[in-house]
Protein backbone atom coordinates (compact mmCIF):
# COMPACT_ATOMS: atom_id res chain seq x y z
CA UNK A 1 0.00 0.00 0.00
CA UNK A 2 0.87 3.52 -0.22
CA UNK A 3 0.36 6.65 1.96
CA UNK A 4 -1.81 9.90 0.75
CA UNK A 5 -1.41 12.38 4.00
CA UNK A 6 -3.50 15.80 3.86
CA UNK A 7 -4.55 18.00 6.50
CA UNK A 8 -3.35 15.69 9.43
CA UNK A 9 -5.36 12.17 7.92
CA UNK A 10 -3.83 9.13 5.68
CA UNK A 11 -5.44 7.53 3.62
CA UNK A 12 -3.95 4.06 2.22
CA UNK A 13 -4.17 3.55 -1.41
CA UNK A 14 -3.25 0.54 -3.37
CA UNK A 15 -0.41 0.95 -5.94
CA UNK A 16 -0.83 1.38 -10.10
CA UNK A 17 -3.07 3.57 -9.79
CA UNK A 18 -2.44 7.27 -10.77
CA UNK A 19 -2.45 10.06 -8.46
CA UNK A 20 -5.60 11.96 -10.06
CA UNK A 21 -7.65 8.82 -9.68
CA UNK A 22 -6.47 8.17 -6.46
CA UNK A 23 -7.61 11.98 -5.21
CA UNK A 24 -11.33 11.46 -7.04
CA UNK A 25 -11.87 8.53 -5.28
CA UNK A 26 -11.25 10.47 -1.92
CA UNK A 27 -13.55 13.29 -2.77
CA UNK A 28 -10.30 15.43 -3.25
CA UNK A 29 -10.25 18.00 -5.79
CA UNK A 30 -7.21 18.05 -7.37
CA UNK A 31 -7.22 21.76 -8.35
CA UNK A 32 -7.11 22.70 -4.32
CA UNK A 33 -3.94 20.42 -3.36
CA UNK A 34 -0.42 20.35 -4.64
CA UNK A 35 1.44 16.48 -4.46
CA UNK A 36 4.92 16.72 -3.01
CA UNK A 37 7.18 14.11 -2.03
CA UNK A 38 10.72 14.71 -1.29
CA UNK A 39 9.95 18.70 -1.22
CA UNK A 40 9.09 18.30 -4.79
CA UNK A 41 6.11 18.43 -6.76
CA UNK A 42 4.72 14.69 -7.95
CA UNK A 43 2.60 15.08 -11.29
CA UNK A 44 -1.25 14.07 -11.27
CA UNK A 45 -0.11 11.56 -14.03
CA UNK A 46 1.70 9.88 -11.39
CA UNK A 47 1.34 6.09 -10.66
CA UNK A 48 1.65 5.50 -7.54
CA UNK A 49 4.29 2.80 -5.98
CA UNK A 50 4.37 0.67 -3.33
CA UNK A 51 5.70 2.01 -0.11
CA UNK A 52 5.90 5.51 -0.88
CA UNK A 53 4.18 8.56 0.97
CA UNK A 54 2.85 11.94 -0.71
CA UNK A 55 2.04 14.70 1.11
CA UNK A 56 -1.06 16.66 -0.58
CA UNK A 57 -0.32 20.21 0.63
CA UNK A 58 -3.80 21.90 0.58
CA UNK A 59 -3.32 25.27 -1.30
CA UNK A 60 -6.86 26.82 -0.43
CA UNK A 61 -6.61 29.84 2.25
CA UNK A 62 -8.68 32.41 3.09
CA UNK A 63 -10.30 34.27 5.77
CA UNK B 1 3.28 14.32 -19.13
CA UNK B 2 5.87 16.71 -20.94
CA UNK B 3 6.23 20.32 -20.66
CA UNK B 4 4.58 22.56 -23.46
CA UNK B 5 7.18 24.83 -23.75
CA UNK B 6 10.93 22.42 -23.81
CA UNK B 7 9.53 18.99 -23.60
CA UNK B 8 11.10 18.20 -20.62
CA UNK B 9 9.09 15.96 -17.69
CA UNK B 10 6.43 18.49 -16.65
CA UNK B 11 5.19 18.61 -12.92
CA UNK B 12 1.84 20.28 -12.83
CA UNK B 13 -0.59 20.79 -15.63
CA UNK B 14 -2.88 24.17 -15.81
CA UNK B 15 -6.06 23.97 -17.17
CA UNK B 16 -7.00 27.08 -17.46
CA UNK B 17 -4.03 28.13 -19.15
CA UNK B 18 -3.83 24.85 -21.24
CA UNK B 19 -0.04 24.50 -20.19
CA UNK B 20 2.08 21.50 -18.76
CA UNK B 21 5.29 23.10 -16.98
CA UNK B 22 8.37 21.75 -15.94
CA UNK B 23 9.83 23.12 -13.07
CA UNK B 24 11.52 25.42 -14.76
CA UNK B 25 9.17 27.05 -16.75
CA UNK B 26 6.80 27.13 -14.03
CA UNK B 27 8.77 29.49 -12.47
CA UNK B 28 9.49 31.54 -15.41
CA UNK B 29 6.02 31.87 -16.22
CA UNK B 30 4.66 32.87 -12.76
CA UNK B 31 7.30 35.49 -12.97
CA UNK B 32 6.39 36.98 -16.24
CA UNK B 33 2.66 36.74 -15.35
CA UNK B 34 3.47 39.27 -12.28
CA UNK B 35 5.61 41.52 -14.58
CA UNK B 36 3.16 41.85 -16.69
CA UNK B 37 0.41 42.24 -14.34
CA UNK B 38 2.77 44.97 -12.82
CA UNK B 39 2.89 46.83 -15.90
CA UNK B 40 -0.77 46.41 -17.34
CA UNK B 41 -2.38 48.05 -14.47
CA UNK B 42 0.74 50.52 -13.63
CA UNK B 43 0.97 49.21 -10.09
CA UNK B 44 4.25 50.95 -9.63
CA UNK B 45 8.36 51.42 -11.11
CA UNK B 46 11.48 50.08 -10.13
CA UNK B 47 12.16 53.31 -8.94
CA UNK B 48 9.24 53.33 -6.39
CA UNK B 49 10.03 51.79 -2.65
CA UNK B 50 7.69 48.94 -2.18
CA UNK B 51 5.88 47.25 1.09
CA UNK B 52 4.96 43.72 1.06
CA UNK B 53 2.27 42.78 3.44
CA UNK B 54 3.97 39.28 4.59
CA UNK B 55 1.91 37.14 6.50
CA UNK B 56 4.34 33.66 6.39
CA UNK B 57 1.91 31.83 4.02
CA UNK B 58 2.69 31.40 0.29
CA UNK B 59 1.31 34.28 -1.62
CA UNK B 60 2.90 36.74 0.68
CA UNK B 61 6.33 35.20 0.55
CA UNK B 62 6.07 34.04 -3.07
CA UNK B 63 5.52 38.13 -4.18
CA UNK B 64 8.30 39.19 -1.93
CA UNK B 65 10.38 36.47 -3.58
CA UNK B 66 9.61 37.52 -7.42
CA UNK B 67 9.68 41.50 -6.81
CA UNK B 68 13.04 40.61 -5.71
CA UNK B 69 13.89 38.79 -8.74
CA UNK B 70 12.26 41.31 -10.94
CA UNK B 71 14.60 44.14 -9.38
CA UNK B 72 11.92 45.98 -7.06
CA UNK B 73 12.87 47.59 -4.08
CA UNK B 74 10.72 45.79 -1.58
CA UNK B 75 10.65 45.70 2.38
CA UNK B 76 8.40 43.53 4.22
CA UNK B 77 5.97 43.91 7.08
CA UNK B 78 4.89 41.39 9.14
CA UNK B 79 1.71 41.81 11.72
CA UNK B 80 1.91 39.70 14.32
CA UNK B 81 -1.72 39.27 15.08
CA UNK B 82 -1.62 37.30 18.55
CA UNK B 83 -3.53 34.03 17.47
CA UNK B 84 -2.37 31.43 20.24
CA UNK B 85 0.42 29.17 18.30
CA UNK B 86 0.01 30.15 14.81
CA UNK B 87 1.15 33.55 15.06
CA UNK B 88 4.57 32.60 16.47
CA UNK B 89 4.88 29.88 13.65
CA UNK B 90 4.15 32.54 10.65
CA UNK B 91 6.24 34.80 12.38
CA UNK B 92 8.84 32.55 12.41
CA UNK B 93 8.79 31.47 8.43
CA UNK B 94 8.45 35.27 7.55
CA UNK B 95 11.83 36.24 10.04
CA UNK B 96 13.76 33.79 8.53
CA UNK B 97 12.69 34.20 4.77
CA UNK B 98 13.84 38.10 5.10
CA UNK B 99 17.00 36.96 7.15
CA UNK B 100 18.11 34.46 4.75
CA UNK B 101 17.44 37.42 1.52
CA UNK B 102 19.09 39.92 4.39
CA UNK B 103 15.67 41.76 3.23
CA UNK B 104 13.76 44.61 5.55
CA UNK B 105 11.46 43.39 7.52
CA UNK B 106 9.22 45.56 9.72
CA UNK B 107 7.23 43.63 12.49
CA UNK B 108 4.70 45.10 14.60
CA UNK B 109 2.50 43.61 17.27
CA UNK B 110 -1.16 44.23 17.08
CA UNK B 111 -1.14 43.65 20.86
CA UNK B 112 0.65 46.53 21.67
CA UNK B 113 -0.99 49.26 19.10
CA UNK B 114 -4.32 47.41 19.87
CA UNK B 115 -3.97 46.82 23.38
CA UNK B 116 -5.09 43.03 23.01
CA UNK B 117 -4.14 40.40 19.51
CA UNK B 118 -6.93 38.94 17.77
CA UNK B 119 -7.72 36.03 20.21
CA UNK B 120 -8.13 38.60 22.48
CA UNK B 121 -10.15 41.14 19.98
CA UNK B 122 -12.70 38.51 19.11
CA UNK B 123 -13.45 38.00 22.48
CA UNK B 124 -14.82 41.47 23.19
CA UNK B 125 -15.63 43.22 19.94
CA UNK B 126 -18.71 41.99 18.10
CA UNK B 127 -18.41 41.15 14.43
CA UNK B 128 -16.82 37.80 12.70
CA UNK B 129 -12.97 37.30 13.13
CA UNK B 130 -11.66 38.00 9.84
CA UNK B 131 -13.48 40.86 9.07
CA UNK B 132 -12.18 42.38 12.34
CA UNK B 133 -9.28 41.26 11.68
CA UNK B 134 -9.04 42.73 8.08
CA UNK B 135 -9.74 45.97 9.92
CA UNK B 136 -6.75 45.69 11.89
CA UNK B 137 -4.60 44.73 9.17
CA UNK B 138 -5.45 47.43 6.99
CA UNK B 139 -5.03 50.12 9.81
CA UNK B 140 -1.75 48.87 10.80
CA UNK B 141 -0.14 47.69 7.13
CA UNK B 142 -1.22 51.38 6.13
CA UNK B 143 0.22 52.85 9.01
CA UNK B 144 3.25 51.30 8.64
CA UNK B 145 3.47 51.73 5.16
CA UNK B 146 2.97 55.68 5.13
CA UNK B 147 5.02 55.97 8.35
CA UNK B 148 7.91 54.46 6.20
CA UNK B 149 7.56 56.39 3.29
CA UNK B 150 6.61 53.67 1.22
CA UNK B 151 5.00 54.80 -1.88
CA UNK B 152 2.84 51.67 -2.36
CA UNK B 153 1.70 48.46 -0.48
CA UNK B 154 1.23 45.31 -1.80
CA UNK B 155 -0.57 42.36 -0.88
CA UNK B 156 -0.62 38.60 -1.93
CA UNK B 157 -4.23 38.36 -3.11
CA UNK B 158 -4.21 35.74 -5.78
CA UNK B 159 -6.77 34.66 -8.59
CA UNK B 160 -8.78 32.34 -5.90
CA UNK B 161 -9.41 35.51 -3.50
CA UNK B 162 -10.01 37.90 -6.17
CA UNK B 163 -12.47 35.53 -7.42
CA UNK B 164 -13.91 34.48 -4.27
CA UNK B 165 -14.43 37.81 -3.42
CA UNK B 166 -16.25 38.68 -6.50
CA UNK B 167 -18.47 36.03 -6.05
CA UNK B 168 -19.12 37.29 -2.64
CA UNK B 169 -20.01 40.36 -3.64
CA UNK B 170 -22.41 39.47 -6.89
CA UNK B 171 -24.44 37.05 -4.67
CA UNK B 172 -25.16 40.51 -2.38
CA UNK B 173 -25.09 43.28 -5.63
CA UNK B 174 -22.59 44.96 -3.25
CA UNK B 175 -22.12 47.52 -5.30
CA UNK B 176 -19.80 49.99 -3.47
CA UNK B 177 -17.54 46.71 -3.24
CA UNK B 178 -17.67 45.88 -6.89
CA UNK B 179 -16.23 49.19 -8.05
CA UNK B 180 -13.90 49.21 -5.30
CA UNK B 181 -12.41 45.69 -6.80
CA UNK B 182 -9.49 46.32 -8.91
CA UNK B 183 -5.72 45.03 -9.02
CA UNK B 184 -4.33 48.32 -7.97
CA UNK B 185 -6.23 51.29 -5.98
CA UNK B 186 -4.89 54.86 -6.06
CA UNK B 187 -3.35 56.47 -2.78
CA UNK B 188 -4.94 59.75 -1.33
CA UNK B 189 -3.23 61.78 1.31
CA UNK B 190 -2.28 59.36 3.67
CA UNK B 191 -3.57 56.56 2.30
CA UNK B 192 -1.08 54.34 0.50
CA UNK B 193 -1.26 53.43 -2.80
CA UNK B 194 -2.71 49.32 -2.80
CA UNK B 195 -1.71 46.61 -5.55
CA UNK B 196 -2.14 43.00 -6.26
CA UNK B 197 0.22 41.26 -8.49
CA UNK B 198 -0.87 38.05 -8.17
CA UNK B 199 -4.50 38.47 -9.19
CA UNK B 200 -3.54 36.27 -12.06
CA UNK B 201 -2.21 33.56 -10.90
CA UNK B 202 -4.48 30.34 -9.18
CA UNK B 203 -3.39 29.62 -5.85
CA UNK B 204 -1.81 26.51 -7.26
CA UNK B 205 0.42 28.01 -9.13
CA UNK B 206 1.74 29.83 -6.62
CA UNK B 207 2.02 26.79 -4.46
CA UNK B 208 4.24 25.22 -6.54
CA UNK B 209 6.23 28.23 -6.89
CA UNK B 210 6.86 28.31 -3.58
CA UNK B 211 7.65 24.49 -3.59
CA UNK B 212 10.01 24.72 -6.85
CA UNK B 213 11.97 27.90 -5.01
CA UNK B 214 12.29 26.03 -1.82
CA UNK B 215 10.38 28.93 0.03
CA UNK B 216 9.39 27.21 2.84
CA UNK B 217 5.84 28.78 4.31
CA UNK B 218 3.17 27.88 6.93
CA UNK B 219 0.88 25.25 5.60
CA UNK B 220 -1.65 25.38 8.77
CA UNK B 221 -4.56 27.87 8.32
CA UNK B 222 -5.41 30.31 10.35
CA UNK B 223 -7.88 28.90 13.13
CA UNK B 224 -9.75 31.47 12.98
CA UNK B 225 -10.46 31.13 8.88
CA UNK B 226 -12.04 27.78 10.13
CA UNK B 227 -15.43 28.23 8.28
CA UNK B 228 -14.89 31.10 6.69
CA UNK B 229 -17.30 32.41 3.91
CA UNK B 230 -14.39 33.10 1.82
CA UNK B 231 -13.53 29.71 2.05
CA UNK B 232 -16.63 28.38 1.25
CA UNK B 233 -16.61 30.60 -1.78
CA UNK B 234 -13.15 29.19 -2.87
CA UNK B 235 -14.81 25.33 -2.65
CA UNK B 236 -17.64 26.69 -4.77
CA UNK B 237 -15.75 27.87 -7.32
CA UNK B 238 -13.16 25.01 -7.32
CA UNK B 239 -15.57 22.80 -7.96
CA UNK B 240 -17.06 24.58 -11.00
CA UNK B 241 -13.61 24.77 -12.20
CA UNK B 242 -12.41 21.08 -12.03
CA UNK B 243 -15.74 20.58 -14.48
CA UNK B 244 -15.21 23.73 -16.48
CA UNK B 245 -11.13 25.40 -16.37
CA UNK B 246 -10.89 28.36 -16.77
CA UNK B 247 -13.88 29.54 -14.67
CA UNK B 248 -11.99 31.63 -12.07
CA UNK B 249 -10.01 33.72 -14.56
CA UNK B 250 -12.23 34.11 -16.96
CA UNK B 251 -14.97 35.47 -14.44
CA UNK B 252 -12.32 37.84 -12.89
CA UNK B 253 -11.21 38.86 -16.49
CA UNK B 254 -14.87 39.71 -17.53
CA UNK B 255 -15.73 41.57 -14.70
CA UNK B 256 -12.69 43.81 -14.87
CA UNK B 257 -14.28 44.37 -18.19
CA UNK B 258 -17.66 45.75 -17.48
CA UNK B 259 -15.97 47.05 -13.54
CA UNK B 260 -16.67 50.88 -14.82
CA UNK B 261 -20.62 50.16 -14.93
CA UNK B 262 -20.57 50.24 -10.73
CA UNK B 263 -20.09 52.68 -9.05
CA UNK B 264 -20.33 53.52 -5.16
CA UNK B 265 -23.75 54.91 -3.97
CA UNK B 266 -21.77 58.20 -2.34
CA UNK B 267 -18.61 59.37 -3.72
CA UNK B 268 -16.65 58.16 -0.08
CA UNK B 269 -14.80 61.19 1.21
CA UNK B 270 -11.82 60.87 3.55
CA UNK B 271 -11.28 62.73 7.03
CA UNK B 272 -8.48 62.75 9.57
CA UNK B 273 -9.74 60.36 12.70
CA UNK B 274 -9.82 62.94 15.61
CA UNK B 275 -7.21 60.28 17.53
CA UNK B 276 -4.87 59.11 15.59
CA UNK B 277 -5.23 61.44 12.31
CA UNK B 278 -5.02 58.48 9.87
CA UNK B 279 -7.84 58.12 7.52
CA UNK B 280 -11.41 57.17 7.90
CA UNK B 281 -14.62 57.59 6.24
CA UNK B 282 -16.67 57.67 9.08
CA UNK B 283 -17.51 60.35 11.52
CA UNK B 284 -15.76 60.31 14.13
CA UNK B 285 -12.62 58.48 15.37
CA UNK B 286 -12.02 55.57 12.65
CA UNK B 287 -12.52 52.22 13.39
CA UNK B 288 -9.69 50.78 14.58
CA UNK B 289 -9.75 53.64 17.13
CA UNK B 290 -12.90 52.32 18.19
CA UNK B 291 -11.58 49.26 18.38
CA UNK B 292 -8.96 50.03 20.81
CA UNK B 293 -11.32 51.86 23.22
CA UNK B 294 -13.33 49.32 23.16
CA UNK B 295 -10.69 46.74 23.77
CA UNK B 296 -9.86 49.46 26.63
CA UNK B 297 -13.10 48.92 28.35
CA UNK B 298 -13.06 45.29 27.94
CA UNK B 299 -16.78 45.99 26.37
CA UNK B 300 -18.43 44.61 23.02
CA UNK B 301 -18.06 47.04 20.20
Amino acid sequence: MAALKHRGKTYEVGPGTTLERALRELGIIPETVLPVRDGKIVPLTHRIEEGEEIELVDVISGG
Amino acid sequence: MKCTICKKPAVIKLRHANLKLCPEHLVARVEKVVAETIKKFHMFTPAEKILVAVSGGKDSLALWEILRKLGYRADGAYLDLGIEGYSARSREYSEKFAAARELKLHVVAVEEELGTGIDGLVRVARGKACSLCGTVKRYLLNHVAYEGGYHVLATGHNLDDEAATLLGNVIRWEEGYLARQYPVLPGEGKLVRRAKPLVFLSEREVAAYCVISGIQYIYEECPHAVGARSIALKHVLNKLEDRYPATKLTFLRGFLKVRDRFRPREPVELRDCPICGMPTAAEGPCRFCRLKERVSHGAPA
